[in-house]
């Protein structure tokens, strides 16, 4: 990668530009009001053939159709941009699945009335998504403005809502293992219960994210993907819930041991049967999910699984069901990386995307769902004007963010570029 | 058919501005990449470093990227297929003027009444591949075409010159401006979980640079390919319709620079009436393959429910790099997929509940399993 020239061609880096205006408010020499001078072309005029004739609005949408319609030509790409994660998202993916299942297993243990295994999956729960923010911060291009995912609440947005799952989550892990450690059993019972509502949301979250994108693979899975994912989670977290127990020294013949092997086994037999079902809807848009370096992740994970699944079916003891579920566990790592990958080739892959496009990639799913051709649209929400605190809450959050990357050191070598770093916000600004 | 966007997402309250765009017009783009270089210069972007491949395109500014906000794409459509020689061959033998190139008849010439279809601009090239061909056809009567000469008939009555097969011998190449679309249902901005994607008064989506972290989620979530995260930089940026030149009324940079006025720039719904007057006027022409890329749809069929910056384009939208059909993936995808990721999330969490409650309560018989059982149980109780 070679070391580009960012040297801007007036002032310094980073900062606004250096200009000013000699009276505020001040018009541009010699421009003309309302953008007339960009009228000036003699396209415009009425003395050229450019478009002399009435407008037909019918015949423009016909010749549209037409054109946007029918069998696929050649596609010249690229049609998207892949996306530019890099390791930390699949892990963040599959420490927040384990840290999902965890809190799920945590809850089961309560109603069994098991309230030592429950207190020691809550720990799990937090060991796991202990590392998660870390590995979401690494991966943004500025690190030190992580906080700016708080500034806002933005339903419409998964990441945003992945984000506040992943704070509300975190504060509840933390609070539910602090009153096990105050020794406050009630109230880490009810505060790990009220965790499953948001661990719901962090476990499966994911999913949407990857689905609500414009990549083929993910678009097109877009109601098998969280409840995959899910699968993951539930199966990951009994797993590395199991290990744990295990190793505490939970006796075999125990009931909680029992109920953990079946939550593994079924959530990982789940994953198969809804991998395959996607895979025969997919088509077109599966095959890097079954090409390349995700598909022979993809492949490996699924025999990891067939094996786990195989080992619990003959008697071969506890140590047979360790190694389960250690292949468990890995395999709920390869999925996420081969889910993550696949999708970056997926964005490549320009036939795919210009089929998509098209709707002849996949059969439309339209019909699986209750209500069909249902969207999320901006324009049904009603109009609500932000109040004087919660813009006050975002202005502070984003000078925190500021203040954190100038503190972190990224932000003094590239702040910004001078031609875009005068926020459109507040042009005002000092 | 003006399309609008939401009014809840403007973020600026400016109660007399009205919706702005960018009209491409491709069938008078000459491939200058002007706009580029205006674009650049303004918005002080650097530069990527320009190269041809070997063996690949003319092209040699790749695509847009976080560094290059306007992209004229060179649609290379080198070897002609066979349809197309057909259609030469065809419309060369019904006395109309030209095989593929040039696409775009010119209007009738100076004479005014130049008979029917039979077009200045055609013939010239019509008589030059004929040239190629045979050297004994008069390449100076091509100028004289205004004059009434039929050049193409000329040609034919040459024999064993095959005109059909010279012109369609020739490259056909398109020019494509290409820039962000400034979506209605933007999945950049409805993807953005800082809220630095924001809608302006002139109902275009910028970008603010200082609130961006540098997630990448709306890379994958444009349905174009134009927003991306620069790796030098950490954040994403794109397009911004020069929002800084609009709040002071200046057009954007790039298309005050287009020599053609490929790239024209005004209030949307003025654009929307003149860009569906020039497909009228272009399929008068017998370019009944102009259609526009964006604008004056069916309320069904929009792309992105309209785009900010359309296109007037004469070719299938694919051969651009673009999708035939595209809408903001979030408010397609995120309410089902959501239900479903949700749901299994919840029924997973009650499954689990459901296997610890089987497996405790299972009735304890007599036998060695269920002594074991127990034991195991008051052991861990403690």
């Amino acid at each position: 990668m070679t070391q580009r020239d960012r040297t801007p061609a007036l002032g310094t880096h980073g900062e606004p530009g250096p200009w000013q205006r000699a009276r505020p408010g001040a018009r541009v020499a010699l421009q003309r009001e309302r953008w007339a001078d960009a009228a000036w072309s003699f396209l415009y005029k009425d003395d050229t053939r450019y478009a002399p004739g009435p407008a037909d609005m019918q015949a423009v949408a016909q010749a549209n159709l037409r054109m946007r319609g029918g069998e696929l030509g050649e596609v010249h790409g690229p049609v998207l941009n892949a996306h530019v994660w890099t390791w930390e998202i699949p892990l963040y993916f599959w420490f927040g699945g384990v840290a999902t299942g965890s809190s799920f297993v945590s809850v089961a243990c309560d109603l069994a009335g098991d309230q030592r295994s429950a207190a020691i999956a809550r720990k799990v729960a937090l060991a796991a998504v202990a590392p998660s923010p870390a590995l979401l911060i690494a991966d943004l291009g500025r690190p030190g403005r992580f906080l700016n995912m708080l500034r806002i609440f933005k339903p419409r947005s998964p990441m945003n809502l992945g984000a506040w799952s992943l704070v509300g989550f975190s504060a509840l892990a933390t609070a539910a293992v602090g009153a096990d450690l105050l020794g406050r059993p009630r109230a880490a019972r009810a505060v790990g219960g009220a965790n499953v509502v948001v661990g719901g949301y962090l476990g499966s979250y994911t999913g949407v994210l990857l689905a609500t994108t414009a990549v083929p693979l993910w678009a097109r899975s877009r109601l098998f993907l969280g409840p995959i994912f899910v699968c993951t989670a539930a199966a990951t977290g009994a797993a590395a819930t199991r290990l744990t127990l295990v190793a505490a020294g939970l006796p075999q013949a125990h009931p909680t041991r029992v109920g953990l092997g079946h939550i593994e086994a079924g959530a990982m037999a789940g994953e198969l049967i809804l991998s395959r079902l996607n895979e025969r809807r997919l088509g077109r848009a599966g095959f890097n999910l079954e090409h390349g370096t995700p598909g022979r992740l993809f492949a490996g994970a699924k025999w990891g699984v067939r094996i786990g699944l195989q080992l619990l079916r003959r008697p071969l003891g506890p140590r047979a069901h360790h190694v389960a579920s250690c292949l468990y566990l890995g395999a709920g790592l390869a999925f996420r990386y081969a889910w993550v990958g696949a999708g970056q080739l997926s964005a490549r892959d320009d036939e795919a995307v210009a089929r998509m496009a098209r709707g002849t990639v996949v059969t439309p799913d339209d019909a699986l769902l209750d209500r069909p051709r249902r969207r999320f649209q901006s324009r049904a929400r009603a109009p609500r004007r932000m109040g004087a605190a919660g813009a006050r809450y975002a202005e502070l959050v984003r000078r925190a963010s500021l203040l954190a990357e100038r503190l972190l050191g990224r932000g003094g070598a590239v702040t910004g570029r001078s031609g875009t770093g005068a926020p459109p916000s507040q042009p005002a600004r000092p | 058919m003006t399309t609008r966007a939401a009014p809840t997402e403007i973020a600026i309250d400016a109660p007399d501005a009205e919706r702005m765009g960018f009209f491409t017009d491709t069938t008078v783009c000459i491939g200058c990449k002007a706009c580029e270089v205006a674009c650049k210069q303004w918005n002080d972007l650097p530069a990527d470093g320009a190269r041809f491949g070997k063996g690949s395109s003319y092209d040699h500014t790749g695509g847009l990227n976080a560094s290059t906000w306007r992209h004229v794409r060179f649609v290379e459509i080198a070897e002609p297929t066979p349809q197309a020689r057909e259609d030469a061959a065809q419309r060369l033998g019904a006395g109309g003027g030209g095989g593929r190139i040039p696409a775009i008849p010119a209007a009738g010439g100076a004479g005014g009444a130049a008979g029917g279809a039979g077009v200045a601009a055609d013939f010239d090239l019509v008589a030059v591949a004929a040239g190629r061909a045979d050297a004994d056809v008069d390449v100076a009567a091509a100028g004289r075409a205004d004059a009434g000469v039929d050049v193409a008939a000329a040609a034919r009555a040459h024999a064993g010159v095959d005109v059909a097969a010279a012109v369609a011998a020739m490259d056909d190449w398109v020019f494509m401006s290409d820039v962000c679309k400034h979506c209605t249902n933007a999945g950049c901005l409805d993807a953005c979980p800082t809220g630095a994607l924001i809608r302006t008064e002139f109902e275009t989506v910028v970008l603010q640079a200082d609130v961006c972290n540098g997630c990448g989620y709306c890379v994958p979530a444009c349905p174009f390919g134009v927003v991306a995260r620069d790796h030098e930089d950490g954040r994403a940026a794109k397009c911004t319709l020069c929002y800084d030149r609009l709040q002071d009324g200046l057009e954007p940079a790039c298309a005050k620079a287009c020599p053609t006025d490929s790239i024209q720039f005004g209030p949307y719904d003025e654009l929307v009436a003149l860009a569906a007057r020039r497909v009228g006027e272009l399929h008068a022409r017998g370019v009944g393959d102009a259609y526009l890329y964006g604008a004056g749809d069916a309320p069904d069929d929009e792309l992105a429910g309209g785009l900010g910056a359309f296109f007037l384009l004469t070719e299938p939208p694919e051969c651009y790099g673009l999708p035939a059909q595209a809408d903001s993936p979030i408010q397609e995808h995120v309410v089902p997929a959501t239900a479903a990721a949700y749901g299994a999330a919840l029924l997973a969490a009650a499954g689990a509940a459901a296997a610890f409650l089987l497996a405790a309560r299972r009735p304890a018989g007599r036998g060695p399993r269920a002594l074991a059982r127990r034991r195991a149980i008051a052991g861990w109780q403690r």
